[in-house]
């Protein structure tokens, strides 16, 4: 009785992955679409800004390239739970974020993840960086870089240090692809090419930059015990 | 002749678009959207990345005199180079490959009318 029961399981679970795998993007764009995202967000690349002005403009991040950015299981749970990532108001450097994204259900929520997860810019390579404790990468992050002048991250003992003008890192391993980070680094002009954030290309090695994308890509929740 | 002309013209409008300065409003909205995460809008050095755990405080650019100390020469490098080109605090960054050296002036410019300051002449 207990075997057949696994076995069910196991067999209406891999139905599940199947169909989801099967699941086709342009279902989620209509989600996308009719749910009305795209009027905060655009989805098709590449980079539109030009100046501060087109910058401020906006309002919501860019979704273009989100299938290099984000950790798939990550933005499906946040569709449909969306916690502030940003300590400010976007492109606020005064109000808090208020933290009223909206939310899907969790249907929905799969499959705009499946479509948003298909945009990709072409230009990330995967498995280039290493996510480690980096003690390089946390000496230019904490140090060498004023990286935590603006971005939160977990510090000694646990306390959330850090800056709170640039999205916040805390947990950024469990959003973030560690490779996308790198590519960000080195290509701000492909993924952002008007930002707050300054241009380290030049300033920080390659090297560097992977050691430091290493370092970000292994924030994480410590485990409970 | 008329090759000559033209290359002296080309060679004008590039001069022409590298050598003018950057225009005063052009210099607020560079330092709202890049300087007062951490000066402040006003500058007064509390911008929202000044919490109670940020290392150093980011100069208070409307304190004339901690601002007379530096020259504007000053001012462009650590722009430029960030804090430790000048043994200052690295949580000041450098802004040499996001800013032109035109950008830069505009905004030593911009700190001056903070300060109603002058500055050390260098
Ligand atoms: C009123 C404008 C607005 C609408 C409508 C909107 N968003 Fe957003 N979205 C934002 C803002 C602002 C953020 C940044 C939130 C934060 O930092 O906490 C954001 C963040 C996101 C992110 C994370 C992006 C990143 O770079 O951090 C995703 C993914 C996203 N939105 C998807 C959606 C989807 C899907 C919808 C439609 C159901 C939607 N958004 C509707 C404004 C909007
Ligand atoms: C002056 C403030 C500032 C500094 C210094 C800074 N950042 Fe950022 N960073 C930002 C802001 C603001 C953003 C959001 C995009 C933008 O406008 O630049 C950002 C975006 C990012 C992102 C993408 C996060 C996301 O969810 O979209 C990563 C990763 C990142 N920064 C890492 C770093 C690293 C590593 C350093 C140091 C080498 C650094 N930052 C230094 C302000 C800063
Ligand atoms: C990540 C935070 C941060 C940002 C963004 C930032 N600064 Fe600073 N700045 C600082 C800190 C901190 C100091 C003080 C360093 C010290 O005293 O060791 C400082 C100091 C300065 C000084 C005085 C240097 C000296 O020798 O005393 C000038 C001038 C300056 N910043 C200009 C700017 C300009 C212009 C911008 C925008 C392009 C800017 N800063 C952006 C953090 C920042």
């Amino acid at each position: 009785m207990r075997a057949l029961l696994t076995v069910t399981i196991s067999a209406t679970c891999l139905m599940a992955m199947v169909s989801v795998s099967k699941a086709d993007p342009a279902a989620g764009q209509a989600v996308f679409k009719a749910k009305e995202c795209v009027a905060c967000h655009y989805t098709e690349g590449p980079a539109r800004e030009k100046t501060i002005e087109d910058q401020l403009a906006k309002k919501g991040p860019e979704l273009w390239y989100a299938g290099d950015k984000f950790q798939a299981e990550w933005l499906a749970g946040w569709l449909a739970d969306p916690k502030p990532i940003r300590p400010m108001k976007f492109n606020s450097l005064t109000e808090e974020n208020a933290g009223d994204h909206p939310a899907l259900g969790a249907e929905e929520s799969a499959t705009v993840a499946e479509f948003l997860m298909s945009l990709t810019s072409g230009e990330v390579e995967a498995g280039t960086v290493k996510v480690k404790k980096n003690a390089k990468g946390r000496q230019i992050f904490t140090k060498k870089m004023p990286c935590s002048g603006c971005h939160q991250y977990t510090g000694r003992k646990k306390v959330i240090a850090g800056g709170r003008s640039g999205p916040s890192l805390v947990d950024a391993g469990v959003r973030l692809n560690a490779d996308w980070i790198l590519a960000y680094l080195k290509k701000p002009e492909v993924f952002k090419p008007v930002k707050m954030m300054p241009v380290f290309v030049g300033l920080l090695s390659d090297k560097d930059m992977a050691n430091v994308a290493s370092y970000v890509g292994n924030f994480k929740p410590k485990k409970k015990k | 002749m008329k090759k000559i002309t033209i290359i002296a013209t080309l060679a004008g409008i590039a001069c022409h678009v590298f050598i003018t300065p950057v225009s005063a409003s052009d210099t607020q909205i560079i330092y709202k959207f890049y300087c007062a995460q951490c000066h402040g809008l006003t500058g007064k050095g509390d911008g929202p990345n000044v919490t109670k755990d940020f290392p150093v405080s980011p100069r208070n650019f409307t304190d004339a005199a901690e601002m007379n100390k530096l020259s504007d020469a000053d001012m462009k490098n650590v722009i430029l180079d960030g804090g430790p080109s000048a043994s200052k605090s690295p949580m000041m960054p450098p802004w040499g490959k996001t800013l032109t050296g035109e950008e830069a002036d505009g905004l030593v410019k911009h700190l001056r009318t903070l300060c109603k300051c002058e500055g050390k002449k260098s």
